[in-house]
């Protein structure tokens, strides 16, 4: 059985798993914790939120309905009008670059500010 | 000549039977993927079983066939179960492993293992690719390193078990 096996696809695998490692390296390393909630819908800025500030928004758009709540900090998506909850199960955020995306309303929860070492990336 | 011609006809038409078939085969097991109720906390983790038809069709049929059943299973399974939009995704994610699969192939360097592998990985990295551009939002790439490894174990599953079927399928099915 295990003849099947090339010298290949050893290798590919080594590759894989290294530029799999590489990238969960970079997203360990850039962990800091956020200051902002950035709301994206359909791509476009839908506001900006402190996560200093207790509070609940609704987000209305395209007969598509999220609430997403602010509390101690972190963020956490409470009701989506969206059939797989993804972005509910996700739970709660708060660190830098982290973010809840529910797909099928096109809303988007991105963390953003703190103590990083750049101040801002362009792109 | 007659001979020769009647047998290229009913080649065809074996294969035509038998593409028929993997692509109802492919959508039973896209739907019985979808029963089974798995939660590894990040979308897209799945075990693609239906991938294993498209390798026993990409090895023992053709580039061809195996891209004919795989979009005839998306667009039916994407109609039946999931939605249009994840339908886009699956699309994209099908087609773009499937060619890479069929390059690896071609090159003769890889087994079924590893094309499978590359293909799991392609697959995801398909997906996400679209879903970022939905949303334009390069941020959905946090998803890619687990998606990656997913990719990695999902192929070589499907990849060992397409193998020991691949060996017990009788091949004159195929021409």
């Amino acid at each position: 059985m295990f003849k099947v096996i090339k010298k290949a696809d050893i290798v590919l695998f080594v590759i894989l798993i290294v530029i799999g490692l590489g990238l969960s390296w970079l997203s360990v390393a850039s962990k800091v914790t956020g200051q902002t909630a950035v709301v994206t819908v359909n791509g476009q800025e839908y506001g900006t939120y402190s996560l200093s500030r207790n509070q609940t928004v609704t987000i209305k758009q395209n007969g598509h309905t999220n609430k997403f709540t602010i509390k101690n900090g972190y963020v956490q998506m409470t009701y989506s009008s969206c059939k797989n909850h993804i972005c509910i199960e996700k739970g709660k955020i708060n660190q830098t670059n982290q973010s809840i995306v529910c797909l099928p309303n096109k809303v988007v929860i991105e963390i953003q500010g703190g103590n990083s070492k750049y101040d801002a990336i362009s792109n | 000549m007659m001979q020769s011609q009647i047998s290229q006809r009913s080649l065809r038409t074996r294969r035509l039977t038998m593409s028929a078939m993997f692509a109802t085969l492919a959508l039973i097991f896209t739907y019985v993927e979808v029963l089974i109720p798995y939660n590894l906390g990040v979308p897209g983790v799945k075990l693609g079983l239906a991938n294993l038809v498209i390798i026993i069709a990409l090895y023992e049929m053709d580039f061809k066939y195996a891209m004919t059943i795989n979009v005839i299973r998306i667009m039916l399974s994407g109609l039946l179960f999931a939605g249009v939009f994840a339908m886009l995704y699956s699309l994209s994610g099908g087609i773009l492993s499937l060619i890479v699969m069929w390059f690896l192939k071609k090159t003769g360097k890889f087994s079924m293992i590893g094309v499978s592998m590359a293909g799991g990985v392609v697959h995801n990295m398909g997906q996400l690719l679209v879903a970022a551009l939905v949303v334009s939002n390069l941020k959905m790439f946090v998803y890619f390193p687990i998606l990656v490894f997913s990719g990695i174990a999902a192929g070589i599953c499907i990849g060992i078990v397409a193998y020991v079927i691949d060996q017990r399928v009788p091949k004159q099915l195929f021409r």
